[in-house]
């Protein structure tokens, strides 16, 4: 049967059935047992295999060899139908309490906004204290960077106290990254804080993480530890919660759907509580 | 009652054949290219397979059941895991997965076959025969040279062991390229199904409308090709090796063992999601339909089902954390090996999600699902375990990963497989497995696993190695192997007691009729078994449950989707 020619309402046009494949295979595995056992089942084999690609296309050119295959007209369909036609509709309670989860946050811009301003402002603070403790700005830049490049710790004063690109590079990008993530965090945290969100994100919250890191870091990484000077560190991280807090509250909120249903919002059941859509527009 | 019909026919109409001789059957199904009696060749063939590895594993239990026991020697010892695990993977699992693939896929997209029918058959012969190979070398292993007989090196088969120095003969031989020649069947396989779910969906079935089976089946075969081709090559470099004394793996000559294992996890990690991610799309298929509710979260099952794939692909050494790899090397993998733990939890809390609220029926087909998610679940969380490197340089290589393996194998997929079976065996074959008997083997098999399973964990924290031969008594170990071996007879009766409810049901089961479960995906539109065809008419779909459209054309699910 070659394609496009017409055929019969009631019959379906299929591959013919062949037997080239299984020969094919056979072969094949043949031509590789014959490394377990005998050239002669190798030449076997090949022999077989070439009869199988000779046979299949010779099955699939010029073109593919079908079969007709009598089938019932369309209109003997067996219908489709269901034992339980009732379709029942889960009861959605619309008055959930959802105290525990804002019903309005910051856009991820906000955190962004926020992030950046608090790096500047950790900025300033860090380079003070270089200034102020240790006569050079590059102190605090090259101590941040050595989160990356330890041995540099090992170093002589004059050298953390020097200017260093690479080391500026490295400082910049996890200065920033890190405050845009941070800043982030507090877009989505501060909404849960209703009570002086600006204490407790930009005053408890540094200080709880400095004592963390304060206890820690003498394991972590010890080097670092000797070099940091605490009071300046928490003045900075509070310099950086303040500002980031200051400029994340001063956002536009947006709503989300927490005020909703669960069952909606874990699109368990959407028949009968979300929009449905018109036929004419699935059709368009 | 609503009643519409899709342009889908039965077999009504049809004039009555003559009976065919045997010899004509078994022409048929010799050369055939209908996807449906490929489907079917694929599983006969896994279940047999099925009950000769289950039969090894049963002579390694009965081995291990006490200590100094001389069942049997240790050369079959280690002949019998090695041929349990390859059997179990690459002669198992893997058919009857492509199996079911190859007879739902195209019925499930509305298509009259695969898109390559001929490379279809092909590739099944070529998964046969490399297995029919492996197991020949239990005649032909000694060969000419009076050494070796079937593989003994594991499933893994670690370098230098594989080495001619440590494996004379042909054994290792046989392992190599009897899977060398099933792989090829299974990169077959996973084109076609790829090309087949990419180009034969029918008219309105988008990417976002097709079933979740269908698109867990792409993912599978997507990951085949990426994860056979690796095993392949380190087979090909293991004959250079061992035939033309090549030093790939050869330590001594500047080769590295290490490279093999590399070689072997690329495959050997991925391909537990490959085994795995159809048995989601059988519960993704199954628990929808016994909770009488849509699969909930479908977008996100899909993400999270490619998720899985990619991350999958990254994971490999956590099987290699004791060889002594580098602290960065190590932290890579323990957090994706952890990372990919966050998708397939997704996964089970949809399931729940799904069940949430719903109309449970407790069929068979969902008890085996929900045997599955539990299970699932707990070998998830040994993984968990094993996936961090501490954990793991405590208890690798020992009975606690065998236990957690086997949960996830047995617990996990074969628990799927076998919900499988009950759901589409009446589509199959036009008659219903028989209740009473499924429901011994369900609870016969359930108390066998976990009287195995659970209890294996424990020789393994009290420092038992697997494939050790036999044991010292008074070490703790001995209570806890007798109780693992007797769990096995209670696995392997369930198990006989399918097979003879699949065969009582077949010739005496009750008559199913074209949708027994009352379902909404197309393959359940088509009469039991389905006609060559398929459907008489391509049919065309306006969401992912066709069916249910049809059945409730009032409230049909287009209108939300």
């Amino acid at each position: 049967m070659r394609p496009h020619e017409t055929h019969p309402k009631d019959q379906v046009e299929l591959p013919a059935p062949t037997a080239w494949p299984v020969i094919l295979a056979f072969g094949l595995t043949l031509v590789f047992a014959g490394l377990l056992t005998s050239a002669a089942v190798s030449a076997l084999g090949a022999v077989l295999t070439l009869a199988g690609c000779v046979g299949w296309f010779r099955q699939v050119l010029p073109v593919q060899q079908h079969e007709m295959v009598p089938a019932p007209h369309v209109a003997e369909a067996a219908p489709v139908v269901t034992e339980t036609p009732d379709v029942a509709r889960m009861k959605v309670f619309r008055d959930f309490h959802r105290a525990r989860i804002p019903i309005e946050i910051y856009p991820a811009a906000a955190g962004v906004k926020g992030g950046l301003a608090g790096s500047v402002a950790m900025a300033v603070l860090a380079c003070l204290h270089g200034v102020i403790s240790h006569g050079s700005i590059w102190f605090p830049i090259n101590l941040l960077a050595a989160i990356v490049f330890q041995n540099s710790l090992a170093l002589p004063e004059s050298y953390i106290n020097s200017f260093h690109p690479l080391l500026l590079l490295v400082a910049s990008l996890l200065h920033i990254v890190t405050s845009i993530l941070v800043g982030l965090l507090y877009g989505v945290m501060l909404p849960m804080f209703p009570r002086r969100p600006i204490i407790l994100g930009g005053l408890i919250a540094p200080v709880l993480w400095s004592g963390l890191l304060y206890t820690s870091l003498g394991i972590i990484n010890p080097l670092l530890d000797q070099r940091i000077e605490w009071s300046w560190f928490v003045a900075s991280q509070i310099g950086f919660g303040v500002v980031a807090g200051l400029v994340v509250v001063r956002q536009q909120r947006v709503k989300t759907r927490q005020f909703m249903p669960l069952a909606v919002l874990a699109g368990i059941e959407a028949p009968g509580i979300l929009e449905e859509k018109d036929e004419r527009s699935e059709e368009k | 009652m609503s009643s519409e019909s899709l342009p889908i026919s039965g077999l009504a109409g049809l004039e009555t054949k003559p009976r065919p001789t045997w010899i004509e059957v078994l022409h048929e199904w010799l050369v055939t290219v209908d996807h449906k009696k490929l489907g079917i060749m694929y599983i006969v063939y896994a279940l047999v397979f099925l009950v000769v590895g289950g039969v090894e594993a049963t002579i390694l239990r009965i081995q291990l059941a006490i200590p100094h026991a001389h069942f049997v020697s240790p050369q079959v010892f280690n002949r019998m895991f090695t041929m349990h695990g390859t059997t179990m993977i690459f002669f198992v699992a893997m058919p009857v997965l492509f199996g079911f693939a190859n007879y739902l896929v195209p019925l499930m997209i509305g298509a009259r076959d695969m898109a390559f029918p001929r490379l279809n058959a092909f590739s099944f012969w070529l998964t046969a025969f490399g297995g029919l190979l492996l197991y020949f070398s239990f005649l032909g292993g000694d060969g000419l040279y009076g050494a070796g007989s079937t593989p003994d090196v594991g499933w893994w088969a670690y370098a230098p062991l594989t080495s001619v120095a440590f494996s004379r003969g042909h054994s290792t031989d046989y392992w190599t390229i009897s899977l060398l020649v099933s792989g090829f069947g299974t990169i077959g396989t996973a084109v076609n199904i790829v090309a087949t779910v990419l180009s034969m969906r029918c008219p309105g079935m988008t990417l976002g409308k097709m079933p979740l089976l269908v698109w867990l089946n792409l993912v599978m075969s997507g990951m085949l090709l990426f994860t056979i081709t690796p095993l392949t090559a380190a087979q090909l470099m293991l004959m250079i090796d061992r035939y033309m004394g090549g030093h790939f793996f050869d330590t001594q000559a500047g080769g590295s063992a290490a490279i093999w294992m590399h070689f072997f996890w690329i495959f050997g990690h991925p391909e537990v999601y490959v085994l795995i991610i159809p048995c989601f799309a059988f519960v993704s298929e199954i628990v929808p339909v016994f909770s009488r509710k849509p699969i909930f979260g479908y977008p996100i099952m899909v993400a999270a089902t490619v998720c899985i794939g990619f991350v999958s692909l990254s994971v490999w050494a956590h099987h290699m954390y004791t060889i002594g790899m580098t602290s960065y090397e190590n932290a890579f993998f323990v957090l994706t090996t952890l990372a990919v733990g966050v998708p397939t939890g997704i996964k089970i809390f949809n399931w729940l999600g799904t069940m949430w609220g719903g109309k449970i029926r407790y069929e068979l087909p969902m008890m085996w699902c929900l045997g599955f998610l539990f299970q699932f679940l707990i070998a998830g969380l040994t993984g968990i375990m094993l996936g961090a490197a501490p954990f793991d340089w405590q208890l690798g290589n020992s009975y606690f990963v065998v236990a957690h393996f086997h949960y996830v194998i047995v617990g996990g997929i074969l628990f799927a497989l076998f919900g499988a079976f009950y759901y589409w065996f009446p589509k199959i074959t036009g008659k219903m497995l028989d209740k009473k008997l499924g429901h011994w083997h369900f609870w016969l098999f359930l108390f066998g696993f976990h009287m195995t399973f659970d209890f294996m964990h424990i020789p393994g924290l009290l420092g038992m190695p697997r494939r050790i031969y036999t044991y010292e008594a008074g070490r703790g170990w001995a209570i806890w192997n007798l109780i693992v071996t007797i769990g096995v007879f209670f696995q392997a009766v369930a198990v006989l007691m399918f097979v003879f409810n699949m065969i009582h049901s077949y010739f005496r089961g009750r008559v199913a009729g074209n949708d027994p479960w009352d379902a909404w995906t197309l393959e359940w539109a088509t009469s039991s078994p389905p006609p060559e065809y398929n459907f008489a008419v391509i049919p065309e779909v306006k969401s992912r449950r066709p069916l249910w459209d049809l059945k409730h054309p009032e409230d049909p699910d287009w209108k939300y989707e």
